[in-house]
């Protein structure tokens, strides 16, 4: 009897220390290692899914919306758990026959059972609201959200604006760090690269509960933990998208770049380069045939001609040596030069003037585009002065700017010509530079601010794109960092008798019938010599008197300098100082001139169709 | 002859305690089966709640029928139900239904039977008949063989059913019932010991060889006896031996993973084969912290990260919703009811009562240790359920059924036949 009070006892006590043992292994389990399991736990189910924030939208100078996003709907399935006696539903929903879903069904079953596959991409609108009512019906069917460009104005500016793709496997390897994953998208060129940090924006996160499959199962902790996303800033242009517009249609079927700037300021109200392209192209897969066009094609429409193509500047040159030898003293306002029609350095045969002008002064000369005069202005100084005033006007450097596409352009001095002619060069070689031409190349953009800054009467200003950035949602705004202005330490009054000398260009020179109605302007006409027809080449400022706006533009193998620039840039400055064209009819038939004037092949070239989107 | 009236006589803890099981497997069992995440279940997965549900009715209905009986269809019919279980046993193995890889069901209409879990309550029955039987004075080794015998038979037949996890709670029964049999302590020890120094072995060789010599040595200076000593060192010593052969030499290398698995699931070699479902609940009871994570709320749930995580690793489930103070409760609930069975047991005054409960008694401990040290990883992967927890009508039905013969026993406890003590 007492053995048996013992065994109960004895057997309790196993049951207890059994017990016990349990648990206080669940107290090491769930007291003591709590937190270990707690990380195994997370790491295991809870997926953190980024949130894009919306890219920030671009305005022009005034407020107009020229690009923002829309989102775009694919349809994806996740064959596993689709129900195949739903298809019928699915596809009457899409309004698609069955055999095309029960088609792409097996594709996607082939890629993967469990993980979700694009069933129909861009589905429109009424088709994703359609399919969200009838969500709870289709087991296995969701949707892929994404952001796509969209472009809102007639105003392309592709060059300018630049265009976002899907980040590429280079990029990707660099951008990592950054936050980037597979399948973002990341500006590529122009304002989209430039200020791409800043108009992503911040990711946002959800935190999601994932099975052991690794599918989406329901928000974690009802999204306590989510971050949302910030959108990016949005940007504040200083492009006139009217201006832009006209410009870009001016250009049809011509090839060169132009450029429009506020002398005040340096704000670039207009960038042109033709020909172009469509930046919504990108936002898909781009065709073979187009990708060949815009890779390999001799025009060449991804190339930024506007801030990147050089060529010699022509007589749009004159107005500079007048300031270098006004400055310099190689010559007074008043004192004339004798032009025979010809610099007698060539003898006759070379260097040779348009005209016989007789004894001309520097007004005289800019306004009848004299050889002879500047020849002679290059003779008195030397290549060094050249290269130094030629930098203060910001030609043979890039501009210090949110410009991301830009070429220095060419500015010899004294060590260029020693190395490009190491068995000597004399005068004969820098001579032809006096009138803009010879081993000396400017760009669209570079000429642009050196008639703004000839308009300003002497600031160089860094040439931009960008006034503000402010982020919708806290109000937050950002500047960029432009450089100060410099100044190029000519004197006033030189500017004052130059631009006197572009007003007669206009008046009663080459430029005479491209004057805007009731507004005084100042202008130059240049010409480019190249294998093929001469590049029309134009500089103006306007109004006269307190300028607001200076063109710089280049038409290639389009012929004289008035001919086909300068009523471009001649529309472009009355669009932006009366907001529309005269309807007179000398304004109209320029301007159906204009439009009907072609650009010359590329020499040497089939003239090839548009496939980027005219 | 019955002096006092039944509803004096019934024992109300129990069937209190029973329920509040029952009802804390239901709720997690819910968890396991509803929710954003069951979409992603199984079409018969997501009906276990409801089918649990119907069970623990049709349990209602059988510890009712339980009550009715009288003790001497337990005694009596003893055998007859051990039998009739040895019959559904080789049934199964003839004509059965396999799943999970074990042959050991049996399909009735439209419910699907485990009939190695019902075997169980015939074999429990059986040996306290057995035991009971033994007259005062009798050679108690023969009992004791005889009763390891009944339990070995049904064992067997488990094990050629391929369902090693429930033969090993047969065997599990063997020193539990040769405890109760008479047999001295120090043999029912010897009989524990390969199982304990086997266990030590897998963690390491040199502790399964110390713990046989400190066995040994105790084994001798507590009973001075030569026979008993030689016997120590053989049970102790043969199991290391044998263990460090089969995991060096005989065993594939897949079989030696299953085996050593749970001492270091976590490592490189385990963690996505068979270390995964221990690493999984582990994760899932640890991030239950104190307080856990809130009914339905269990990420480890919701993912279906556990396996089995509606019947064997229920109890994961619970740790993770529920925290420590869920698992606490439930060992708690166990600790209370185990010992009142073997009150009950010992307040019958009759041997045949006091086996029956102390077998059920021992049968919970048996898979209460196995399954939740299995989920805590204690213990290597052993596919056992938790008492009235887990999922699975078969368990459920013979767990209650074995509480409620013990009820019915005690209730009518005035009624065995005044011999024994």
């Amino acid at each position: 009897m007492e053995d048996y009070r013992i065994r109960v006892r004895f057997f309790i006590g196993i049951i207890a220390g059994v017990l016990v043992l349990l648990g206080l292994r669940l107290v090491q389990l769930q007291l003591v290692e709590s937190q270990v399991y707690s990380g195994t736990s997370r790491d295991n189910a809870v997926r953190e899914v980024r949130v894009q924030p919306a890219r920030g939208v671009i305005y022009d100078r005034n407020g107009t919306l020229m690009v923002d996003n829309e989102p775009i709907y694919t349809v994806t399935v996740t064959p596993q758990y689709f129900e195949e006696d739903r298809i019928g539903l699915l596809a009457d929903l899409l309004g698609v026959p069955d055999s095309v879903v029960v088609r792409k069904l097996r594709a996607a079953r082939q890629w993967s059972a469990f993980r979700p596959s694009p069933l129909f991409q861009e589905v429109p609108f009424e088709v994703y609201s359609r399919l969200q009512e009838n969500l709870y019906r289709l087991p296995g069917v969701s949707f892929e959200i994404r952001q796509k460009r969209r472009y809102q104005t007639a105003a392309r500016a592709a060059h300018a604006l630049g265009y976002i793709r899907e980040i590429s496997q280079r990029q990707l390897e660099a951008a990592r760090s950054r936050g980037y994953r597979q399948g973002d998208l990341i500006g590529q060129t122009g304002l989209e690269k430039y200020y791409e940090d800043a108009m992503r924006g911040t990711m946002g996160s959800e935190f999601v509960l994932v099975n052991r499959f690794g599918r989406e199962v329901m928000p974690f902790r009802n999204g306590l933990e989510d971050t949302p996303p910030l959108s990016g800033y949005d940007l504040y242009l200083t492009l006139d998208h009217r201006v832009q517009a006209l410009a870009e249609s001016l250009f049809v079927n011509k090839r060169g770049g132009a450029v429009a700037i506020d002398p005040q300021t340096g704000e670039i109200l207009a960038l042109v380069s033709k020909p172009d392209y469509d930046p919504d192209l990108f936002s898909r897969t781009v065709p073979p045939e187009v990708w060949t066009y815009l890779t390999r094609s001799p025009e060449r429409p991804m190339f930024n001609r506007a801030t990147m193509s050089g060529m010699p500047p022509g007589s749009t040159w004159k107005p500079f040596m007048a300031l270098l030898a006004l400055q310099e003293g190689l010559i007074r306002p008043t004192e004339t030069v004798f032009c025979p029609g010809y610099h007698p350095l060539g003898r006759g045969r070379m260097f040779r003037c348009m005209h016989v002008h007789g004894a001309i002064n520097v007004k005289q000369a800019i306004q009848h585009s004299c050889n002879t005069f500047f020849f002679e202005m290059m003779l008195r100084t030397d290549v060094n002065t050249f290269s130094d005033y030629a930098h203060r006007f910001g030609f043979g450097e890039t501009a210090p700017t949110d410009l991301l596409e830009q070429a220095p352009g060419l500015i010899p001095d004294s060590a260029y010509f020693n190395r490009t002619y190491p068995r000597g060069w004399t005068v004969g070689y820098s001579i032809n530079l006096g009138i803009g031409q010879g081993d000396m190349t400017v760009t669209p953009l570079q000429l642009a601010n050196y008639v703004a800054t000839i308009a300003n009467g002497g600031t160089l200003h860094a040439p931009h794109l960008v006034r503000k950035l402010v982020r919708a949602e806290t109000g937050e705004e950002r500047r960029p960092d432009l450089p100060p202005p410099r100044p190029t330490g000519i004197r006033p009054e030189h500017f004052q008798l130059v631009r006197e000398g572009m007003r007669l260009v206009m008046e009663q020179g080459t430029g005479a019938h491209l004057q805007i109605p009731n507004i005084p302007s100042g202008a130059k006409t240049g010409t480019a010599q190249n294998a093929g027809k001469d590049h029309s080449i134009f500089i103006m400022f306007a109004p006269f008197e307190n300028p607001q706006i200076a063109i710089g533009i280049v038409v290639e193998n389009a012929g004289f300098g008035g001919t086909a620039a300068g009523p471009i840039a001649s529309f472009m400055a009355e669009q932006y100082l009366t907001g529309q064209i005269a309807t007179t009819p000398q304004r109209r038939w320029l301007l159906n001139r204009t439009l009907n004037l072609r650009s010359d092949p590329i020499p040497g070239t089939e003239p090839s169709t548009d496939l980027a989107g005219d | 002859m019955r002096t006092t009236p039944w509803y004096r006589t019934m024992d109300y803890v129990t069937p209190l305690l029973w329920l509040a099981l029952v009802a804390i497997g239901l709720t997690a069992i819910y968890s396991t089966t509803h929710g954003p995440a069951s979409e992603f279940l199984l079409e018969t997965v997501r009906q276990n709640f409801s089918r649990q549900l119907t069970w623990a009715g049709i349990c209602v209905v059988g510890i009712v029928v339980a009550l009715l009986l009288p003790v001497r269809f337990y005694q009596t019919g003893a055998f007859f139900i051990y039998a009739g279980s040895l019959l559904l046993l080789v049934m199964a193995l003839l004509f059965g239904r396999e799943i999970n890889g074990a042959k050991s069901w049996l399909t009735l209409g439209p419910m699907n039977l485990q009939v190695s879990e019902l075997a169980k309550v015939g074999t429990v029955l059986a040996v306290a008949q057995l035991l009971a039987s033994k007259r005062p004075g009798a050679d108690n080794i023969r009992y004791a063989v005889m009763a390891v015998v009944l339990i070995v038979i049904p064992g067997v037949l488990i094990v050629l059913q391929n369902d090693t996890g429930t033969a090993l709670v047969f065997f599990g029964l063997i020193p539990i019932m040769l405890f109760w049999s008479g047999l001295p302590l120090s043999t029912v020890l010897l009989v524990v010991s390969p199982a304990l120094a086997g266990y030590i072995a897998i963690w390491s060789k040199l502790a399964g060889a110390l713990f046989a010599v400190a066995f040994t040595l105790g084994m001798y200076l507590t009973t001075r006896e030569r026979h008993l000593t030689i016997f120590a060192g053989l049970f102790t010593a043969a199991p290391v031996a044998a263990l460090s052969l089969l995991l060096t030499r005989v065993l594939q290398p897949y079989q030696v993973a299953r085996i050593r698995s749970f001492t270091n699931p976590e490592a490189e070699e385990f963690r996505q084969g068979v270390g995964f479902h221990l690493v999984q609940s582990k994760a899932a009871i640890g991030s239950g912290g104190l307080t856990g994570k809130g009914f339905m709320q269990g990420t480890q749930t919701r993912g279906g990260f556990v396996p089995e995580q509606s019947t064997d690793f229920i109890f994961s489930v619970i740790g993770e919703e529920f925290g420590f103070l869920g698992t606490a409760l439930v060992l708690l609930l166990f600790a209370f009811l185990l010992i009142r069975l073997v009150r009950l047991g010992v307040q019958m005054k009759h041997p045949f009562g006091t086996l029956v409960a102390v077998g059920a008694a021992g049968i919970y401990l048996i898979h209460i240790f196995i399954n939740i040290g299995m989920v805590t990883g204690l213990l290597p992967v052993i596919g056992i359920p938790l008492p009235f927890l887990s999922y699975g009508g078969s368990a459920l039905l013979a767990n209650t059924g074995m509480l409620a013969i013990v009820l019915s026993l005690y209730m009518r406890r005035d009624d065995f036949s005044i011999y024994g003590y």
